[in-house]
């Protein structure tokens, strides 16, 4: 349960910029990595309640996944891993080893949690809206 | 409505960074750090306890950092095995993070420190998120948790370099096959190293000792 300090450190950050644009921002995209152990639900309710009072009021925010890849050493393999298929798990999990050669891999993405883009909809958009 | 791109810096930059200083520290002294992550009632503090009593018994310095929402047990625990301990209550926090850690350190004696173990709070989702700095990390889970528990925290196991499944001795009482656990985390993280321990009787600490490079 550390949404709560995660987004208020990306609003923190993410304010100075946001405090410069020119029209509603309607939403936030958040780039989270797959294998980071974040809820995309305890993300949106944190972010709803923090954001009040400031320009990021009543936007939405928007999680996309980045999936993991690496690089081996090995064989030289560039690209996306498999994922553990057993029904068990429910949900996909990420393999960090080499699909091709099974060595060990570098993850090169997989793991990062960044705002990429703000969607903004300024006065004359909602006009012509 | 249109998009502005911000391609923001990683929200956790700041952590990773600090992870990095404190990698950077104890590298610089020669200490070799362990973290142990794992559920409330696993072991964690038990398998420290005998791997203190082996490296000390091996003419090893060893520092600890005991870290719980609350309270100083674990602290005492290892102040009575001979360890240089810090006591670290997180109070609400479910997690240590690096700048915590950073702080801690900062009150052992890192130069004639060989070896620090630092317990993180009992918990097996938050801490995966937050890199301490350690050359290896390892979660402990116990037969009594049943073997279900890869399979329930599938991403801590998949990028966790040792798993050490405790109370060994207590898999037949509570109809818990180990070799189940074994298989589920093979699946998850095929260059892991699994260790099968039974902390009380003191078995599987050699095995353990070695895998952690130590």
């Amino acid at each position: 349960m550390h949404e709560y300090s995660v987004a208020s450190e990306m609003i923190h950050a993410l304010l100075p910029k946001a405090e410069t644009i020119d029209g509603r921002i309607v939403a936030v995209i958040l780039k989270k990595g797959e294998m980071r152990i974040l809820s995309d639900q305890a993300l949106a309710n944190a972010f709803e309640l923090l954001a009040q009072g400031t320009v990021l009021e009543n936007a939405r925010l928007v999680v996309e996944l980045v999936s993991v890849r690496v690089s081996c050493p090995a064989c030289g393999y560039e690209g996306a891993v498999d994922h553990v298929s057993d029904d068990a798990f429910h949900f996909a999990v990420p393999i960090l080893s080499c699909p091709t050669c099974q060595s060990e891999v570098d993850m090169k993405a997989g793991r990062e949690l960044y705002v990429d883009s703000l969607t903004v909809q300024t006065p004359s958009e909602a006009e012509q809206a | 409505m249109h998009n502005v791109q911000v391609h923001g810096e990683d929200i956790l930059k700041r952590q990773l960074e600090l992870a990095e200083k404190n990698r950077r520290l104890l590298e610089g002294n020669n200490v070799i750090a362990i973290s142990v992550m794992g559920a409330i009632g696993s072991g964690k503090t038990s398998l420290i306890e005998r791997m203190i009593d082996r490296l000390i018994a091996d003419g090893r310095q060893v520092g600890t950092i005991a870290a719980d929402s609350a309270g100083d047990d674990d602290h005492r625990r290892f102040l009575a095995h001979g360890a240089n301990s810090i006591n670290l209550n997180t109070q609400d926090d479910c997690h240590l993070d690096a700048h915590t850690v950073d702080h801690a350190v900062s009150h052992l004696p890192m130069e004639t420190l060989d070896v620090l173990f630092i317990e993180n709070v009992g918990n097996l989702i938050c801490p995966a998120d937050f890199p301490l700095g350690t050359a290896k990390e390892m979660v402990v889970i116990s037969t009594t948790e049943g073997d279900d528990m890869v399979r329930k925290h599938p991403k801590i196991f998949a990028q966790t370099d040792i798993l050490v499944l405790n109370k060994t001795d207590l898999a037949d009482a509570v109809g818990v096959n180990p070799e189940r656990i074994v298989s589920d985390y093979a699946a998850v993280n095929p260059h892991g190293t699994a260790i099968l321990t039974d902390a009380r009787h003191n078995a599987g600490i050699d095995e353990l000792l070695a895998a952690l490079g130590l």
